[in-house]
């Protein structure tokens, strides 16, 4: 029987749940670093007194700046010192670095520091970066806050507008999210003091990435770096870009030959770390009589911060709204303008779904709000525009392989029963009261992707590929040292999965090593819904050389044609016979017994692989139910529903972990969770008590059911599914808000849907006055 | 997110306390459950120089009931009014029944979360006097009167005098709030109490308390309380609406005017969690929901 399919417990998971995981606040023994951050969201910088570093000591030691880069023309390209040089461009952004023995006296140590800043006029919204004579986030370097426009048009598209049977304009607005770890980001840093060595710790996804580039600039050799990401905390993206906060960390340990750490808290965490999601898009789409999308016409706009982030630069959100707006459906003319506006705010990360909860909030409205329009219900109009021929190229030249677009629609609709919900909501409107609603949303999720796709879109660095280290010790156990760094999703667990099936084990005699630069092969860490594909293709790669080599080990042990070696069970047999040996003996021969081995033959068993495939899609269909009170504006979500097609489950009940994750942070981002600045750049959500989470108690069961069409785009056969439960939930919770409130002419297209939000759609739908 | 230096008392007599409050004054805060004063410590919002603990101290933990008051000690958790027991005129302890008895419950459970609730306390959340916490809502609604004790004095304050605005109280900083003393209500009281948050757990956006007598042979109402949380620096009673109210028989009609009069007399100020005329309109909700829950009615 196979391990791959089968839902095992998570190896991670004891280590955890005892508490006796090893997180970078564990570490300890590390004097407390803090950083002095801007109180202003501009200004020029005169003086800062006090106990602390400052650019000029930065500067005095030669540190570089960080380089984000995008090849295009339309992107301004920028170098960022660690700490702000002359100006600050958001409310926290660092502007020096106090060291103290412990984290409170580094806190009233950062408290002493005086920052004389001559404060400016801000950017802050798009509008107000946007608009004529808008106070510049660069202006050295730009005469407009645009940093990365992107374009293009599908020829015949102004004439299939032109000649549409209906055409639906819509603005969709999503607010901006924080990635919220339950772990906030932190480092701790030692320089050994023979050999100057540093070990830097740090809570991050991408450990090969972050030496690269602080060696670089800090000008040391990477060989004297050693990075490792222990426990994670969660990351969801917000721990891929570089922290400048590491940096430093890391040149005050061989600054001070003192051990430091930085541990940043929640405070910080809302103000200063990365957010996301902040865009607004304005669509046009021509409909053809039978309900066709036939052609769109969309202008996106992302608010993308002070500062990009490194490597993924700040063209990742408009650039992704790019490529990927025409979704899941057969659309044939399509032109895009999307832009990147620098403003003085908080900069931004890719976070779990990236643009993708925002793309298909638009389109997902745009089929809500035209359906009626067409004499159609939510289900038809899809019905009759998700593509069903595979492979599918979209107008911007991405391949869909296979999927069940249509077929998992379908499959939540029945699985819903959305005629008795809609009896229901019938019986609820004549009665008053909370009002039910159902919402549904189908996406594809474009996954898995290796160095092609970011290559693509013409990035300075150009991550993708994984590799692997796959040996068997003499106990016939097998290590794999992998680049990719999970931090909880469970990698450890399906990896092992794949390797026992390969080489006839079981699960329990295989080893992960991951997040450690000094054990690992150069890869790129976790992020992307990528792991599985990448990481799990080349692991499967490498178990196949593996077992390759083990397979001629025992075809000379057993005097066999090394063809007829079956592995399983712990075992090498002949076929069709009983004659067998332990692979346990084998990996014992292999490496103490090598004059037993074929001639020429090297000892040991150790192999490599890579793997750098070009992405697959998979896809999925969300429907939430929700009871919307007309009086308060309140929206509780009571039922929610996953059709899911991930192509091959390594392991379901991992794969249902990680799709209710994301369901839960999807809804935040439908209902609660906002950044919010006022006019003049002070950010407003700095605490808990005013950016919002949802609790156990604002989430309902997610059920989840799975199709599972195999990728012929992966060597596993599996897609990506990492992100998928953030992209679908808010356009379903939406969809659904809107669909409780329709008798009322209600249309609400911003997220989150805040009570207030939705009270006054109702009165301006009903005309009722405010207050 | 670490506090500012400060010095730390945990006397084991009140003696103990008060002297220490006489001695310090306004340098000294109160630490009883920290559910509140903790976080802002922490923030660097308020940096006392000197902490006084009361957990140590005996005597300030009691419920009874005394001439037609509920006495509730001043470090009574908030997961005991969940359930709330007495110590009654007779020596006996038992369930509080009757219409406070059911009120208590019904409001308690919106108290934060059960972790707040088993540390945080009755005093505690009085004292600190957020505008939108449910016990401030309630002691304002219901005339509450606390207790305030200082070195070799006692007072007792109307709750109409005690919150004077955003986390100010008429506590001076040598007092400490030692009980509160909620009236008994009738059976011929109906009360209701209903709140909107963002979460499960969180402070009100708004809520609003109702208590009306009956009078027993009209059925009419012969005197109103409405007291609503989150549209001003204190709980605020509504004497309007409560005047709508007086000398009509309770129904969906009433209930809904009666409302309507309440958004009108309010003066609420915006903030991030609503604007003033969401909050408004969150009044008006509420009261009608109070009152038809008083009732006995849906809302």
């Amino acid at each position: 029987m196979s391990w791959v399919g089968r839902s095992i417990r998570r190896v991670e998971d004891p280590t955890l749940l005892r508490g006796a995981g090893m997180f970078v606040g564990d570490i300890g023994g590390a004097a407390a670093v803090r950083f002095v951050r801007s109180p202003v969201a501009s200004g020029l910088i005169g003086a800062v007194r006090g106990p602390a570093y400052t650019i000029e000591d930065l500067d005095a030691d030669g540190v570089g700046t960080i380089e984000a880069v995008l090849h295009r023309p339309d992107y301004v390209r920028l170098a960022q010192p660690l700490l702000a040089r002359e100006r600050v461009r958001y409310v926290g952004e660092p502007v020096a670095v106090v060291v103290g023995d412990t984290a409170a006296e580094a806190e009233d140590l950062a408290e002493q520091v005086e920052l004389d800043i001559e404060p400016l006029p801000a950017a802050v919204g798009i509008d107000g970066a946007l608009a004529t004579g808008a106070p510049l986030v660069h202006p050295d370097e730009s005469d407009s806050n645009v940093m990365v426009a992107g374009e293009m048009a599908t020829p015949g598209l102004a004439e299939a507008l032109d000649r549409a049977h209906a055409v639906v304009d819509l603005e969709i607005v999503s607010g901006r999210q924080a990635a919220l770890p339950l772990e906030a980001r932190g480092s701790h840093a030692v320089t050994e003091r023979f050999g100057g060595r540093t070990t830097l710790h740090a809570s991050i996804q991408a450990p090969h990435m972050v030496r690269t580039v602080i060696c670089d600039l800090l000008g040391m050799p990477e060989a004297d770096l050693r990075v490792v990401a222990p426990d994670v905390g969660g990351a969801f993206g917000q721990k891929l870009p570089l922290a400048r906060e590491d940096a430093i960390v890391v040149w005050l340990s061989r600054r001070l030959g003192r051990p430091v750490a930085w541990i940043e808290d929640r405070n910080e965490n809302l103000m200063a770390s990365w957010h996301s999601r902040e865009q607004r898009y304005r669509l046009r789409a021509g409909f053809d009589a039978e309900a066709h999308l036939e052609s769109l016409q969309a202008d996106v706009v992302a608010n993308v911060g002070a500062w990009p982030c490194y490597p993924i630069t700040w063209g990742v959100e408009p650039l992704m709204a790019l490529a990927e707006l025409p979704g899941p459906y057969t659309l044939e003319h399509y032109g895009v303008r999307s832009r990147g506006v620098a403003t003085h705010t908080c900069p931004m990360s890719p976070y779990r779904g990236v643009s993708r909860p925002a793309i298909t909030l638009a389109l997902e409205r745009l089929m809500d709000v035209a359906a009626p329009r067409l004499g159609l219900d939510p289900v038809e109009i899809r019905r009759r525009n998700l593509q069903s021929d595979f492979p599918h190229t979209s107008p911007t030249g991405l391949r869909h392989d296979e999927g069940t677009y249509r077929e998992a629609m379908e499959l939540a609709v029945r699985h819903v029963d959305l005629g008795a919900f809609r009896s229901r909501q019938h019986a609820a409107r004549s009665a008053g009261g909370p009002q039910p609603g159902i919402g549904i949303c189908t996406f594809s999720e474009r996954t898995g992707y290796g160095t092609p796709a970011f290559a693509a879109r013409a990035m300075g660095v150009t991550p993708g590929y994984e590799n692997v280290e796959l040996s068997m010790d003499p106990s016939g156990y097998v290590t794999a040292r992998i680049g990719a760094s999970p931090h909880g999703q469970g990698l450890e667990t399906a990896l092992s999965q794949i390797v026992a099936d390969e080489v006839g084990t079981d699960p329990g005699r295989v080893r992960v090593v991951a997040s450690d630069t000094d054990r690992t092969p150069y890869g790129w860490g976790s992020f992307a819904s990528r792991a599985m594909v990448l990481a799990g293709g080349a692991t499967y790669l490498a178990a196949q050389q593996l077992a390759t080599q083990l397979g001629s080990v025992a075809a000379e042990v057993l005097e066999a044609a090394a063809d007829d070696i079956v592995l399983a069970d712990g075992r090498a047999t002949v076929a069709g016979t009983s004659v067998g040996v332990d692979i346990a003996d084998l990996a014992r021969i292999a490496h103490h017994h090598t004059q037993r081995l074929p001639a020429g033959a090297m000892p040991g068993l150790a192999v490599q692989a890579g793997y750098d495939p070009a992405g697959t899609f998979s896809n999925a269909c969300h429907v939430a139910e929700v009871d919307v009170d007309p009086d308060t504006g309140g929206v509780s979500v009571r039922r929610f529903v996953v059709v899911e097609d991930a192509g091959r489950l390594i392991n379901p009940m991992i794969v249902d972990g990680q799709i209710r994750g994301g369901v839960v942070q999807g809804i935040a981002n439908a209902l609660l969770e906002e950044i919010v600045y006022d006019e003049d750049g002070n950010i407003l959500t700095t605490s808990l008590m005013d950016y919002l989470p949802p609790t156990v108690a604002e989430i309902p069961d997610i059920e989840i059911l799975h199709l599972e069409t195999l990728s012929d785009a992966t060597v596993t056969g599996a897609k990506g599914v990492g992100e998928g439960g953030t992209i679908g939930a808010p356009a379903a919770v939406l969809n659904a808000v809107n669909d409780a409130l329709a008798h009322l002419g209600v249309e609400l297209n911003e997220m989150p849907a805040t009570p207030e939000r939705v009270r006054e759609a109702v009165r301006t739908a009903t005309g009722t006055p405010a207050g | 997110m670490k506090p500012a230096r400060f010095a730390y008392a945990a006397p084991d007599s009140l003696e103990g306390v008060l002297d220490v409050l006489d001695r310090f004054g306004d340098e000294a805060k109160v630490l009883s459950g920290g559910q509140s004063l903790v976080p802002m410590m922490n923030f660097r919002l308020a940096r006392p120089e000197v902490i006084v603990d009361i957990g140590r101290v005996g005597g300030l933990d009691g419920m009874s009931v005394v001439n037609g008051s509920l006495t509730v000690g001043a470090r009574v958790i908030h997961a005991r009014l969940e359930a709330p027991v007495a110590a009654m005129a007779d020596g006996r302890t038992e369930p509080l029944g009757g219409v406070l008895g059911s009120l208590l419950p019904e409001v308690a459970r919106f108290v934060g979360h059960l972790p707040i609730r088993a540390r945080g306390t009755f005093g505690g959340s009085i004292a600190h006097a957020d505008p939108a916490a449910e016990w401030c809502i309630l002691a304002r609604t219901l005339d509450a009167e606390m207790v305030a004790l200082r070195r070799g004095g006692e007072r007792v304050i109307a709750a109409a005098d005690f919150f004077e605005t955003v986390f100010t109280t008429a506590l001076e900083p040598e007092e400490l709030l030692a009980a509160v003393r909620l009236p008994i209500l009738g059976d011929d009281w109906r009360a209701g109490f209903c709140e909107f948050s963002r979460r499960a757990g969180d402070f009100a956006v708004v809520a609003a308390m109702t208590a009306v007598r009956l009078d027993r042979a009209t059925g009419a109402i012969s005197e109103a309380r409405i007291g609503v949380g989150g549209v001003a620096g204190v709980p605020v009673r509504l004497p309007a609406a409560e005047a709508t109210l007086v000398g009509e028989v309770p129904g969906a009609g009433l209930h809904a005017a009666a409302a309507e009069v309440a958004a009108g007399e309010v003066d609420p100020s915006g903030d991030l969690h609503g604007s003033a005329a969401y909050r408004r309109d969150l009044v008006r909700a509420m009261v009608a929901r109070a009152l038809a829950q008083g009732a006995g009615a849906p809302g």
